[in-house]
Formats: C-alpha cells, sequence, structure tokens
C-alpha cells in the first residue's frame, strides 16, 4: 500500500525490477546469441554483447535448412485451429453465457473436466484414428487435435466476454422484433470482437507453441511444425548455437507480436473467471 | 427466416453446443476411453504379431515391478511440488510488489508474463544455452563472482539436472501465478487494508490474515490447474534432459511418452497415463474437498 517508507518503496522496486530482470534477460541473451557471429560465441573468453553482429546465423536458418516449410506448415495449422475454435467455440461459449437451460453448470464443469484427462493418454488413441482415417501426418488432422485442449479453453474465455455485455441490449433487440438469431448477429456479436480477437491470440499461441502432440502426429516434412523440426535439427545436425537461436527468435516473433497486441484485453479475459471465483 | 425461428425454440442453446460437444466427444472423450481400455489391451505397434487382445492387468502387474515406474513417481512428486512451490511464492511475490503501483509497473506487468507465452522449445533452448557446460554465460558469471571454482555441467549431473530444469519451468510457470493473483488482489476491497491497519497489523499479519484468506478461492483453482498441466507435461524435461542422466529427471509422463513415441508400447503407455488420471483426480478431489471452497459458494 501508499503509506510505506521511501526506503521500503526503493526495496520493493528493485525486488520487482530483478524480477523483470529474471523473466527477460535469457530473452536478451538469444538475441544476443543470434547476432554474434559463431566464432564470438564459441570463443573460451565470453564477451556479453556481440563485437561484430550480423544478421548471418538468421539468413542461414533460413535459406539452408526447411525453415521456411516448418514456419508455413505452423501457420497453417495455427490459422486452422483458431478458425475451428473460434467458430465452435463461439456459438457454445455465447449459449453458456446468454441462454438459460438445465446443465448449463455441467456442460461448463466438462470443458473444464477435460484438462485433466493426460496427453499421452489422448494421444495414443488420436493417432491410431487419425491413421485410420488419413489424417495423420496433416495439418488439418494436427489442428482437429489441438481443439482437444484449445476448445475448452476457448469456451471458457469467451463465457467471460459474451458475461460482460450487459443482457439489456439484446433484450431491447428483442423487444424491437429481432429473433434470437439477429440479435446474436447484430447486437450481440459486434460487441464481443475485441475479446473474439484476444481470445483467438490466446489459442493461436498455444497451437503455435505445441511441441508433443505435433511430435507425435506428424511424421514427415508435409505437416512437420517448427518446433518438432527446430528440435530435430539439434539432434541431427548439431545445429551451431546462432542457428539455434536464430530460429528461436524467428519462431517467438509472432508470438511477442501477437501478445503486445493483444494484451490488454488478453489478460482480462484470463482473469474473469478467477475474481468472480 | 427458418434459423430465425429455430434461435425461439426451447432447445436453441443445444443446437449452438451441439458442435463444440460433438467435437469434444470426439477428441477428448472417445480417445480417453479407448486409452483406457488400451491400457488392458496388448499393443505394440512395432510388434503386430503379438496382436491386440486383452490382457488384464497385465501392464499394471508390469508397473508394480517396474524399478523405472517407481523412480518416474518419485521425480513425478519433486517436480510438482517444488514446481508448484517455487511458483507460487515467485508469483504471489511478484502480484504483491506489481499491487503497490511502483514506478513502471505497468511495463513490468507485462514484461513478466512474458516467459508463459514462450514455446516450450525455445524456451528449453534458451536456458541450455545459458547453462551450457563450455560456454554457458551462466557458468561465467557464477565463477565471476566467485560462487563456482569451475564451470559446472548443470543437466549432466544426476545431482543438479531436476534441479537446474525446474529453474527453467519455474521461470517459465511462474506468470501464470503473478497473472492470477494479481487480479485477486485487485479486487480486495481497500477498507479491508485500512482496518488492518487500525488494528494495527503488521505486513505479515495483514498477508496472514486479510490477504490469503482473500485469495482463497484464486489460490486453490490456480494451484489445481497448475498441478494437472505440471503432471500431464513433460515438454520441458523432454526437451532439456529427456529423463536424464541415467533417469535422474524421468517423471511419469515423460516416460508414458518415450513408452509409446520410442518403443510404440501402447498398452504400456496407456497404463501410465491411467496412473497419472487416477493421481490427478484423486489430487483434485481431495485438495478441492480439503481447501472448502466449494462450501463458501452461494
Amino acid at each position: 500500500m501508499s503509506r510505506r517508507s521511501r526506503p521500503a518503496r526503493v526495496l520493493a522496486t528493485i525486488a520487482l525490477w530483478s524480477v523483470v530482470a529474471f523473466c527477460v534477460l535469457p530473452i536478451l541473451w538469444t538475441f544476443l546469441i543470434s547476432i554474434k557471429p559463431e566464432e564470438e560465441i564459441t570463443t573460451a573468453t565470453l564477451t556479453y554483447l556481440p563485437q561484430h553482429p550480423n544478421f548471418d546465423s538468421y539468413v542461414a536458418i533460413w535459406t539452408r535448412s526447411n525453415f521456411p516449410i516448418l514456419i508455413s506448415n505452423s501457420l497453417v495449422t495455427t490459422t486452422l485451429t483458431v478458425l475451428i475454435c473460434a467458430s465452435i467455440g463461439s456459438l457454445a461459449a455465447y449459449a453458456v453465457s446468454r441462454t438459460r437451460f438445465a446443465g448449463r453448470r455441467q456442460i461448463m464443469m466438462l470443458y473444464l473436466g477435460v484438462r485433466m484427462f493426460p496427453a499421452v493418454m489422448i494421444v495414443i488413441p488420436l493417432f491410431i484414428t487419425l491413421r485410420q482415417i488419413g489424417l495423420l501426418d496433416s495439418r488439418f488432422g494436427l489442428a482437429l487435435s489441438y481443439t482437444s485442449f484449445l476448445l475448452p479453453v476457448f469456451i471458457w474465455m469467451m463465457k467471460g466476454f459474451f458475461d460482460a455485455i450487459p443482457s439489456e441490449l439484446e433484450e431491447a433487440a428483442r423487444i424491437d422484433g429481432a429473433s434470437r438469431l439477429t440479435a446474436m448477429r447484430r447486437v450481440i456479436l459486434p460487441l464481443v470482437l475485441g475479446g473474439l480477437a484476444a481470445t483467438s491470440v490466446f489459442v493461436a499461441i498455444g497451437a503455435w507453441n505445441d511441441y508433443l502432440f505435433a511430435l507425435m502426429l506428424t511424421t514427415s516434412t508435409g505437416s512437420r511444425t517448427w518446433p518438432v523440426g527446430l528440435q530435430l535439427m539439434v539432434g541431427e545436425f548439431q545445429l551451431p548455437w546462432g542457428t539455434l537461436a536464430a530460429g528461436g527468435m524467428i519462431s517467438i516473433a509472432p508470438v511477442v507480436a501477437l501478445f503486445a497486441l493483444a494484451q490488454r484485453t488478453l489478460v482480462r479475459g484470463l482473469t474473469a473467471g478467477a475474481v468472480k471465483g | 427466416m427458418r434459423l430465425g425461428d429455430l434461435s425461439e425454440r426451447r432447445s436453441w442453446p443445444w443446437y449452438l453446443l451441439a458442435p463444440s460437444l460433438l467435437l469434444i466427444a470426439a477428441v477428448v472423450l472417445y480417445p480417453t476411453l479407448w486409452g483406457m481400455s488400451l491400457s488392458f489391451r496388448e499393443m505394440r505397434l512395432n510388434r503386430p504379431d503379438l496382436g491386440t487382445g486383452f490382457v488384464g492387468a497385465k501392464h499394471y502387474w508390469a508397473l508394480i515391478n517396474d524399478p523405472v515406474f517407481w523412480l518416474s513417481l518419485r521425480n513425478t512428486a519433486v517436480w510438482v511440488v517444488g514446481n508448484t512451490i517455487g511458483e507460487f511464492l515467485l508469483g504471489l511475490a511478484t502480484a504483491l510488489l506489481l499491487d503497490r503501483n511502483l514506478p513502471g509497473s505497468r511495463l513490468a506487468a507485462v514484461l513478466i508474463l512474458l516467459p508463459w507465452f514462450l514455446p516450450n522449445v525455445v524456451a528449453g533452448h534458451m536456458w541450455a544455452l545459458m547453462l551450457d557446460p563450455r560456454l554457458g554465460v551462466i557458468n561465467d558469471l557464477l565463477v565471476r563472482l566467485g560462487v563456482l571454482d569451475a564451470y559446472h555441467a548443470w543437466f549432466a549431473d544426476p545431482d543438479t539436472a531436476l534441479g537446474a530444469a525446474m529453474v527453467v519451468e519455474i521461470w517459465h510457470g511462474f506468470p501464470f501465478f503473478a497473472l492470477l493473483l494479481l487480479a485477486g488482489l485487485k479486487a480486495i476491497p481497500h477498507e479491508l487494508y485500512e482496518s488492518a491497519e487500525c488494528d494495527g497489523a503488521g505486513w505479515v499479519a495483514t498477508l496472514r490474515h486479510v490477504i490469503l484468506p482473500q485469495l482463497k478461492t484464486i489460490i486453490v483453482a490456480s494451484v489445481v490447474l497448475r498441478v494437472i498441466s505440471l503432471v500431464n507435461a513433460p515438454d520441458i524435461l523432454l526437451i532439456l534432459t529427456g529423463g536424464g542422466p541415467g533417469r535422474a529427471t524421468q517423471v511419469l509422463s515423460l516416460y508414458a511418452f518415450l513408452k509409446v513415441s520410442k518403443e510404440f508400447n501402447f498398452g504400456y503407455g496407456s497404463a501410465l497415463g491411467m496412473v497419472l488420471f487416477v493421481l490427478l483426480m484423486g489430487f483434485a478431489f481431495l485438495y478441492v474437498r480439503q481447501s472448502n471452497i466449494l462450501k463458501e459458494e452461494p
């Protein structure tokens, strides 16, 4: 609180920024490695700042490996995941938030409870099923698998955004003779677009980052996503540090950009459920 | 318009819910039930000659006699308890600091969330580079500060591998607690602090008797969610150590995953998955009941 002594406040500020440093320095260090020439990285006397910074490592990973293909596979898979979650999940979240029916609570508990099912146990039958229907090692199959953990999260977050819209608005439209469908499309949807964007960002980051499902469910460059590909390169080619760091920086760039854009609404959506209890 | 008429029916919400329920049934419930049944069957992709017959509790008996299982169970306990406590304490401290309106705390709140949004693969490699036995910057710093005499191979030494991996996981996971606890702190009415101050309560007493009780629901919920993902997700360990050196960092989820992805032993992997599932159900049930949060709900 505010009525504390000055020294305490200074100490607290130092403590807070130490935590920030702990969070940010690993990212900064990786960036520095990515712009150092290889001989500066493998030197016996470590220099912290690059003496001759360049972008050779970025050029190397982008032109001398299949990284562009991996990134485009990830882009397609992520987009598909977001499309599935946004269409199917928004309908469900709307239903749970704006209509009253028996079993509403139970359905939300079901969407929460499915988080408890171990990924390892789900991924085996998914592997077999996807193989049977010819969707193993496909970007669509992978996107479908991602909905197993991202759709419930999407619905929970979207429900919070729908809950925040006052019910009077919808009622007013209904009195004017609009059907529930029209009220949903014309009144509610425009108001919830910001929340929809933030929730989609959250789901997109989840799909973009996933390693475990992609490792099991992709087997070739046709669908392999960047986390699996990058990890394979580390194992197979003894990837030089600079190149690995550059690959890492490229792949987190969209995450950081999306997060920066959506963080305010995102934080509101992630904590809405928490505060209400 | 036909669809508009449909929306006036009482069954309308169920039409909206149907696609999501079907999808969840297809990609979660059905695979889980199948996984449960697989744990009682033989299934090895690289040994089709064994067939996929019912083998009863064979895998479970094998588990009980599998020393790696017990070791993994122990490591899982250390991994989950250590990480949860570490992440919670650091998250709580961070949330308390962020709640004090210190200079730049808006920006700090955003930067602190970054690790949580980073992919496991990159998070793992960032720390692997920093902790490298020959060229890692952390070794360099510790030697310069005089903490270490020589560079240390953190992930190759069985005594430090799990601890070093926990530092990475805590870095990656604590923002989750900071985020939720900060939201909880902001919702505490100011009058409570004021009356605590009137009663002459010090900082520790305020934390114990005002802040923590007010945060109880959030603490219980966030701990349950975090434990679930720590138990289920082997990603960081898979990337950093692969369970080694020896089996020093082998946890149950990783063991199950390696059984499945390396040995293609789906039956045994599913049995390990079942153990995880039962452990989590038991934990969630006991913990939520013990903490009484459901009774306090209106």
